[in-house]
């Protein structure tokens, strides 16, 4: 921020060693934009196009403009309920374990109570451990104990703490001074007054990068729900997607259609929010 | 609280007074209450979904396990890691995971390195670069196998036409057992490739450029800039990208499984670890040297984490 704000007033005199370098500065990053987009733009024309333009034609643009995909897709699969599956467990995860994170941050970071430092590390150190290792016992708990088999809820349900998350607002609670929530107590507001009413509105932002960071990580969560989801209509839409490959094995113009279909709902958050999203990484990745 | 656990002492009536009256005191702050309904739930919470899965896993690892009758399981000690090291493909899936890391490091952190000094660089426009290049991080991993799948057809992709076009020899991609691999790393870095961008660049806009004005009147060249003043100030975060990046490539399941299916690649050229661990686990259903087999990735990669943060560990930090 502050290099454009300086660049500004500067630019028209500007020595021509700045203006070639930032030139080819320019033209990677033109470059690396392409390489990154341009696989979107083709998938969007592809699941335009019958299968035969598909496979036959190099063409970019589709020579006949179809929905045929689109009509036959949603006929054969249960995009809606995938759809309704995937945000229902991605956002309950996020509300939920955004503020417990924010609640045991508040916690870790302001009280003092018998074995809180081991409490702590030992909460942290769970994090060292690959999922592999519990994902057998955790479904026999989920299955056996909590009858969740097949059920949205036991995806729900282990979502509920992140230690990642504590960790985080940990980090940036501890910069709100004592003061200001010893003045709360003695003004009399009660602990969930000041919790609600002063504390969380101080961590808005770490708040909004957790809860960015959490959604990414369950909107793509792949290897739990295909333990715990077996039948399609209770299953998330990374699951439903993977699906298609058994389902047309090479039938690359529904591939289009299905993956654009999950796909736009994401570009449109994405496109109105991609600020948050980025400051999101960058914070989480400063404060880690 | 804090005399909750040191009130059993039968040493004098005094002190059992002033105990009680500091668990009474305490009682009645709100302070208390308010910890006490967060703090319970968690330890709960906690007990039953990660504490409790940890115990049995080890548990789990040293029986041959009954599904119907789990309590009965037989004991049968390291027998579950011999017979999982003698899985006809242990040795493939770890040489492939190993490969995969190394090919992961190789393709993610000189590139991200370059467009993050480049983004921090440039003048105008940062953060449309920046949200673009952060696009296929936010896209489903699965959408993703599915678009590159369908670029990289040897015979209809995309890819091969554009390749023909501009008169070079087309490529066999994900279907030949040598090219398999490093192409779905290839995959994996288009995919991931922002995040790490992100947190690079967010690490140099908080270098103070004054540094790098002192390191011009010097009469320093950018490359000098580069190694002397960027990269040791940004070990910490160079640090953090090269842990993150070997925990989650030696992980990795999703991308070679929507590829290639649950037997991975040409030959098995993609069959990873985690792949094994989870063919033992739910589709051959043998749970004890399943968790055999993740215990040893858990060794593995705790060890690689620590012989991480040992070597690459700056020595100050500003």
């Amino acid at each position: 921020m502050a290099v454009i704000s300086e660049a500004r007033p500067a630019r028209r005199r500007l020595p021509r060693r700045i203006l070639i370098s930032q030139g080819l500065i320019q033209i990677f990053l033109i470059g690396m934009v392409v390489v990154a987009i341009f696989p979107f733009i083709w998938m969007i024309f592809a699941s335009l196009k019958p299968f035969k333009e598909l496979v036959e034609s190099r063409a970019l643009l589709p020579e006949t403009w179809t929905l045929r995909n689109y009509e036959e897709i949603l006929g054969r699969v249960n995009f809606v309920a995938a759809f309704r599956n995937s945000i229902v467990s991605a956002v309950s995860v996020t509300v939920v374990s955004v503020f417990t994170s924010s609640v045991m941050g508040y916690i870790f970071s302001k009280y003092r109570f018998v074995g809180k430092e081991v409490l702590f590390t030992i909460i942290l150190s769970t994090m060292m451990v690959p999922f592999a290792v519990i994902m057998v016992p955790l479904y026999i708990t989920i299955a056996n104990s909590f009858g969740l088999a097949d059920h949205l809820g036991g995806i729900i349900i282990t979502g509920f703490y992140t230690a990642f998350g504590i960790f985080l607002m940990r980090q940036f609670m501890e910069s709100i001074p004592f003061e200001l929530i010893d003045a709360a107590r003695i003004d009399g507001a009660s602990e969930w007054r000041i919790f609600f009413t002063l504390v969380l509105p101080m961590s808005l932002s770490p708040m909004s990068a957790l809860a960015v960071f959490v959604y990414l990580f369950n909107w793509d969560s792949f290897l739990w729900p295909l333990i715990v989801l077996n039948s399609q209509d209770n299953q998330t839409l990374p699951l439903v997607l993977a699906g298609l490959r058994n389902l047309w094995w090479t039938r690359y113009e529904m591939w289009a259609a299905g993956s654009m279909l999950t796909v736009v709902p994401v570009m449109v958050i994405y496109s109105f929010a991609s600020r948050y999203f980025i400051r999101g990484i960058a914070m989480t990745g400063l404060k880690a | 609280m804090t005399s909750i656990a040191g009130g059993s002492g039968a040493s004098g009536r005094a002190e059992t007074m002033g105990v009680w009256f500091v668990v009474k005191k305490t009682l009645r702050k709100p302070q208390f209450w308010f910890g006490f309904t967060m703090i319970v739930p968690l330890l709960i919470w906690y007990w039953i979904f990660s504490f409790w899965p940890i115990i049995q896993a080890f548990r789990m690892s040293t029986v041959a396990y009954k599904l119907l009758d789990p309590t009965n399981s037989p004991f049968v000690g390291i027998g579950n890691f011999l017979k999982i090291s003698q899985h006809p493909l242990f040795l493939v899936s770890v040489k492939n995971t190993i490969l995969w890391a190394v090919y992961s490091f190789i393709f993610h952190l000189p590139l991200a390195m370059l467009i993050a000094v480049f983004l921090s660089k440039v003048r105008r426009g940062r953060n449309v670069y920046q949200a673009l290049i952060f696009v296929p991080v936010v896209v489903s991993l699965v959408a993703v196998s599915l678009l590159f799948k369908m670029l990289m057809d040897p015979e209809v992709g995309q890819l091969n036409k554009l390749l023909s076009g501009v008169g070079l020899p087309e490529l066999q991609w994900l279907s030949s057992s040598s090219s398999a691999l490093p192409t779905a790393v290839i995959i994996a870095t288009w995919k991931g490739l922002g995040f790490y961008v992100v947190i690079l660049t967010a690490g140099m806009m908080n270098i103070p450029s004054e540094l790098y004005d002192a390191a011009l009147v010097d009469g320093t060249n950018p490359w000098q800039q580069f190694w002397r003043i960027t990269m040791p100030l940004m070990g910490h975060t160079i640090l953090l990208i090269t842990v993150l990046l070997a925990i989650g490539s030696l992980q990795e399941f999703t991308l070679p499984t929507v590829l290639f299916g649950s037997e991975g690649g040409p030959g098995n050229s993609t069959y990873l670890y985690n792949m094994l661990i989870y063919q033992e686990a739910f589709l051959d259903i043998r749970f004890g040297t399943a968790t055999a087999a993740s215990l040893l990735q858990f060794a593995f990669i705790l060890a690689i984490s620590i012989l991480q943060i040992k070597l690459i560990r700056p020595s100050w930090s500003y």
